[in-house]
């Protein structure tokens, strides 16, 4: 994405809210903390190239740390969104160990999905903090001693957040970094011949991924209001997975895109449980078979300001 | 003038296990590796490249998603100084980006290869690979080259190319060379010296004049070559 | 507590026993295609939501329905890979293991759309009683499962062994590259055993709902003790599945018993970690790391 399109998109989204009503407010609100969650994502399976399926742990972790942060601590959610990115990112770097260790392919996958099953144990388990399987309520946020109760003033406090996460993650892959991890998806062993300590890489990966879904997750806890450990689990990931295999592996403007459809279209079939899983289930499989680098692609086809020059499928 | 070292021998010798060694990607069970007076053995390939010895491997060594000024520049990776903590609050990882691109180009151009910049590496031909793969190890001006069977696969005319590209790099650029190599009329024209390796053991280690008119070595361990 | 020991190892390999059918109906997949398929879970729900289907919707006694829905979705397993996974089989492994989770997602969607969430009891084909050995209760669904189990593995083993369409099929497990070397049809081979596969994984859907009711959820349960079960018993190896999963199914008791009872939900997700960490092969199996 060019850099003048970067900016534009935000600029076009400040007035929008006023042409919404309150349901479909909270539907767009939904989409944009979807971005960072698609943005953590692909940095692992799409730029990294590692089948890690932790991205719903992060995201739980995250949820979980901002609320109970709230609620245990009475701190205002402002303050809880760095400490979610950070155990967000501490996820992440736990959920790379094993591939440190040269875990790699359905290993890989099998052990951090286990991993992210783990964590929603544990939420369930740890009933003193989470309020186990019933959940618990999250109060309601303030930004500086300004109440965030309603999806119209969340919807701004979202907005800066994930531009502010988009442009540091561009940044981070258009830099000599992002040029290293799509380095180690092509080749992990001529990367390494060129210098690049590909440990510390894959880390890194893993930490700033995780720590971008953490703030996600933390936009996640006040936005619903009350968290469940079933939001975490393996139809969670599956969500999650839609995003960047429907918007482009890869890409962010991929992830961009895949937020907004995997978040917007179930809301048609809302009424009918199990609709929104079938639909994109043959969704996924379309994409897979006729476009396997997702809509992404599709734009960039439109016009050269949507290609991105260092992210690939 | 930098030396130009052969590493020749039948299959199964240890001609490359010994260059992943040298190289790090393997761990020797023991003995010492030492380069420009320090012991490497140990150490991991990213440490040893960035010490200066700089290999390239037999096949399918670039980056293929990648263009092949992209290959270059994850070649000057470790030059591109922009910290992560810099990265997101300096301005100075924009100018690094830039002047690297600027050098990488310059490289790609001095072996011919600009037309090629800006396509993926793994849509060029055998040749242009094998060329694009040198520049990348060569980006770093290292002292040490470790060349893994470059000639294999390529045209007559491309090993023409290379030939003559080693032979520079030695001469006008000073890097020394290690060479694994089949093809033996390229290592006889280019060599200073030559290393029979078989079984494992070093059996010769000579000039190629005198490895050529050892008989026993070209019976021995060239297979009738 | 230790006289409990022989009680708790009986129980744990009943429930073991199906795990070796649902691992051993995974390590079939993996075999013929190196793909895990990450939507086998839900296919094993599935077998089992259509034993229940034709069983009390349509009416048909037990063994039918049950032979119909095994029928069902060897058609369908096999379908999918023909149709899903045969045309992107040169591709990455990401879009494989994402085609197997999307197809796994789309069924589980399928059968939340047609029963909410509310979970079914199906009623059992026999009635329950217990039986006391010494001080050992065994019950008739642990006599169902253990007996339908080792009948079922003795009818494997023959089929490989001694068949001639046995030793096909251990042939292409070996090197698929010389099985179509010497003329056998590997994409038709692939989709048999994606169709076999998703058959046995349907019978152990059927012997899962005689112990548990039955959710569209049933699927994500499934799929984490399978792998619990195969990376026990090192991937690819059929007796190792086997094997896998009745360690799984005993450890998970008396972890249980002798420690504390959290382990009887999360030894699942524990032993794929743990045993990956100690060593990246699996417990038998060999090294699948990058090799230089």
């Amino acid at each position: 994405m060019s850099r003048r399109l970067f900016w534009l998109l935000p600029l076009a989204l400040l007035p929008v809210p006023l042409l919404l009503n309150p349901y479909q407010q909270y539907v767009l609100n939904t989409a944009l903390l979807y971005v960072p969650v698609g943005i953590g994502f692909n940095l692992v399976v799409g730029n990294l190239g590692l089948l890690a399926f932790s991205n719903v742990a992060y995201f739980g972790l995250g949820a979980y740390t901002s609320g109970v942060m709230m609620v245990q601590l009475g701190m205002p959610w402002w303050l809880t969104v760095i400490p979610a990115a950070l155990v967000g990112g501490i996820g992440g770097a736990i959920a790379s160990i094993p591939a440190l260790r040269g875990v790699r392919l359905f290993y890989l996958a099998i052990m951090t999905l286990a991993f992210g099953e783990l964590m929603r144990w544990t939420y369930i388990r740890w009933e003193a903090l989470t309020g186990g399987s019933m959940g618990m309520a999250v109060p309601t946020a303030t930004l500086f001693g300004w109440a965030l109760d309603t999806d119209r003033r969340r919807f701004y406090a979202f907005l800066a957040l994930v531009v502010l996460l988009v442009a540091i993650t561009d940044r981070l892959l258009r830099s000599r970094f992002g040029r290293a991890f799509l380095a180690i998806k092509d080749n992990e062993i001529a990367a390494a011949a060129m210098g690049i300590p590909t440990d510390r890489y894959i880390v890194l990966a893993f930490a700033w991924g995780g720590a971008v879904v953490g703030v996600g997750g933390a936009m996640f806890a006040i936005s619903v209001g009350h968290l469940t450990p079933v939001s975490f689990d393996l139809t969670e990931l599956i969500r999650q997975f839609a995003i960047i295999m429907v918007g482009g592996l890869a890409s962010l403007t991929g992830a961009i895109i895949g937020a907004v459809i995997v978040t917007v279209a179930p809301q048609v079939f809302i009424s009918f449980p199990g609709f929104d899983e079938l639909v994109f289930g043959l969704l996924i499989v379309l994409v897979i078979l006729f476009l396997p680098r997702g809509l992404a692609s599709l734009l960039a086809r439109v016009h050269p300001a949507f290609v991105e020059r260092y992210y690939r499928g | 003038m930098a030396e130009i070292c052969a590493l020749i021998g039948p299959n199964g010798a240890g001609k490359t296990t010994l260059f992943n060694a040298v190289s790090g990607n393997v761990v020797a069970d023991g003995g010492s590796i030492r380069f420009r007076g320090e012991e490497i053995a140990g150490l991991t390939p990213h440490e040893i490249s960035a010490r200066g010895a700089r290999r390239t491997f037999q096949n399918g060594g670039l980056f293929p998603e990648l263009t092949a000024l992209e290959n270059v520049l994850v070649g000057l990776h470790a030059q591109v100084g922009s910290g992560f903590f810099g990265l997101l609050f300096g301005r100075r990882s924009a100018a690094a980006e830039a002047s690297a691109t600027m050098r990488a180009r310059e490289l790609l151009s001095t072996m011919g290869l600009a037309h090629i910049a800006e396509q993926k590496a793994g849509a060029l031909s055998g040749g242009q690979q094998r060329m694009v793969e040198i520049v990348r190890a060569l980006a770093t001006n290292p002292p040490l080259l470790l060349l893994d069977e470059p000639a294999v696969g390529l045209a007559p005319a491309a090993r023409q190319q290379l030939t003559s590209v080693i032979r520079n790099l030695a001469r006008t650029r000073n890097i020394g060379i290690l060479l694994i190599e089949h093809a033996i009329e390229l290592v006889m024209s280019v060599a200073d010296r030559v290393i029979v390796l078989n079984d494992g053991r070093k059996v010769a280690d000579a000039p190629p004049e005198q490895v050529r008119a050892d008989r026993a070595v070209l019976e021995a361990y060239l297979g009738h070559a | 507590m230790l006289a409990l020991l022989p009680q708790l190892v009986v129980s744990g390999t009943s429930t073991g026993m199906l795990y070796a059918l649902i691992a051993l109906s995974m390590t079939v997949v993996y075999r013929a295609t190196t793909v895990v398929n990450f939507g086998h879970g839900d296919m094993v729900a599935a077998g089992a939501y259509a034993v229940f289907v034709f069983g009390l919707g349509f009416g048909l006694p037990f063994l039918v329905a049950m032979a119909l829905a095994i029928a069902l979705l060897f058609a369908a397993g096999f379908a999918a890979q023909r149709m899903l996974l045969q045309p992107i089989v040169a591709g990455p492994h990401l879009s494989l293991a994402m085609m197997a989770l999307a197809i796994g997602y789309t069924l589980r969607g399928a059968l939340r759309l047609q029963w909410g969430n509310e979970t079914i009891n199906p009623s059992r084909p026999y009635p329950q009683d217990v039986y006391l050995f010494g001080n050992v209760v065994v019950t008739t669904d642990d006599a169902v499962i253990c007996g339908s189990v080792l009948l079922l593995l003795a009818a494997l083993f023959l089929l490989l062994q001694v068949t001639p369409l046995g030793k096909v099929i251990q042939a292409t497990f070996q090197s698929q590259r010389g099985a179509a070397l010497v003329g056998i049809n590997v994409p038709l081979f692939h989709a048999l055993m994606w169709g076999g596969g998703a058959a046995l994984g349907a019978l152990g859907g059927v012997m899962l709902s005689l112990i548990t009711p039955l959710t569209p959820d049933l699927g994500q349960w499934t799929l984490v003790q399978g792998f619990a079960a195969m990376t026990l018993g090192g991937f690819g190896s059929l007796g190792g599945a086997v094997a896998g999963g009745i360690l799984l199914g005993i450890t998970e008791k008396l972890l249980g018993f002798y420690v504390n009872t959290v382990f009887i939900e999360i030894t699942g997700y524990l032993v794929p970690i743990l045993v990956l960490m100690l060593r990246p092969q699996g417990l038998f199996g060999r090294r699948a790391v990058v090799r230089v």
